[in-house]
């Protein structure tokens, strides 16, 4: 901290064993001090990272849900009309409501397939391995 | 978002769906409709005069080297152009001005609502579903107009068996009927969500230093998280408005290539 450390090659050799020691502490120590600020920063581009990744996690969940409700809903109305027109309440309104669910099930397929791709498009196809946080990432 | 508004008493929960209010400014009635010019109207105004204002002023010098002004315009074409070109490929230019009005109404609709006192438009399911619909049925005459018939065939995927090709096709057709109801429902609710949770955060400040004594110590804590939501409100704001043209984008691709 106090002395610059491009002493250290000139006068390794020359000096007395109780510089050494002394050298040799104040190298640990700046040692220490580097690895806490490489932390810190480490944390807060991880933290970072994670709020971004959170706020898609809600976006990405918010459109699954939807996805598969807006099936239900859909093949549900579309049963419940059939029922209404042809007086056969509840029957078709059951079998719609089952292919609402089967086509919810597509659309969160299909919905996951894309979101994938997404995905894989911006980490280069490592999902669900942790990046190694190197500095360029 | 707004101030809060107070109840009666002054201590009590400020009314958190009171911002989504609508109020005629100027009552028009059309063959018996309300056709009024509400807030809402007003604000949809504002984005639209925003919009093309800024564009006009930022473009009118086109200079090769743009300057900041110009710079934002451009990063905002950019976006769009290359959303458009990864997701729908050849034949994207013509759809472009569409897509690109979209996303910047909703983007701006988007940001003036998380101005505190503004109204958010986007919080109204009648106008983001207004918008699902016109998408939809835009996809539909797209889809016919560039394939005709051949359009159907979204409808019927490949390497079905005849057998089971009857359920598939109903279950095709209710899966693309769906599509404007979550696409309307998506935008509506993260905005409507994110607004009121706002302002139940607000509320808490106002009850807390209504309550008193070493109660009112407390008012800073939901300052503290309010500003954090606002910080996320203001990402999903973006994200919803990216997200809707996106999927605006995937449904052109698939009204422009049925059959995959």
């Amino acid at each position: 901290m106090s002395g610059p450390a491009d002493d250290r090659g000139s006068g390794g050799d020359r000096k007395s064993p109780d510089d050494k020691a002394a050298f040799e502490a104040r190298l640990s120590d700046l040692e220490g001090k580097l690895g806490k600020v490489r932390a810190q920063r480490g944390n807060a581009q991880q933290s970072e990272t994670d709020a971004k990744m959170r706020g898609r996690g809600m976006a990405y969940g918010m459109r699954m849900a939807t996805e598969f409700v807006a099936a239900i809903i859909v093949g549900g109305l579309i049963g419940w009309a059939l029922d209404r027109w042809l007086g056969t309440t509840p029957w078709v309104f059951l079998g719609f409501f089952l292919l609402g669910c089967v086509a919810g099930v597509l659309n969160l397929m299909r919905a996951y397939e894309r979101m994938r791709k997404e995905m894989a498009a911006e980490t280069g196809g490592r999902i669900g391995t942790k990046l190694p946080d190197d500095e360029e990432d | 978002m707004a101030a809060p508004t107070g109840g009666t008493e002054g201590v009590g929960m400020p009314d958190p769906i009171h911002q989504f209010d609508i109020h005629r400014i100027i009552p028009i009635k059309i063959f018996g409709w309300d056709a009024s010019f509400t807030n809402s109207s007003l604000f949809m105004v504002i984005a639209a005069v925003l919009t093309v204002g800024f564009i006009m002023v930022s473009m009118s010098g086109r200079s090769l080297v743009p300057g900041r002004m110009q710079s934002m315009s451009e990063v905002a074409y950019e976006f769009i152009a290359n959303m458009m070109r990864d997701a729908i490929g050849e034949g994207w230019q013509k759809y472009f001005p569409f897509v690109f009005t979209l996303f910047i109404f909703i983007f701006v609709l988007n940001m003036l609502g998380m101005i505190p006192g503004f109204f958010t438009v986007t919080s109204h399911i009648a106008v983001t579903a207004a918008l699902a619909v016109l998408v939809f049925v835009s996809v539909i005459i797209i889809g016919f107009a560039a394939n005709g018939l051949h359009f159907l065939k979204l409808f019927v995927p490949e390497g079905v068996p005849a057998a089971i090709l009857p359920l598939v096709v109903v279950i095709e057709i209710i899966s693309f009927l769906s599509r404007p109801l979550s696409h309307s429902i998506r935008l509506f609710a993260n905005m409507l969500a994110g607004h009121i949770t706002l302002k139940v955060f607000g509320g808490f400040v106002v009850m807390l230093l209504g309550a008193g004594g070493a109660v009112s110590a407390l008012a800073p804590l939901p300052i503290v998280a309010a500003v954090a939501l606002t910080s996320l409100e203001v990402l999903v704001a973006f994200l919803q408005a990216y997200v809707f043209t996106m999927l605006t984008c995937m449904y052109l691709n698939d009204a422009l290539h049925p059959g995959h």
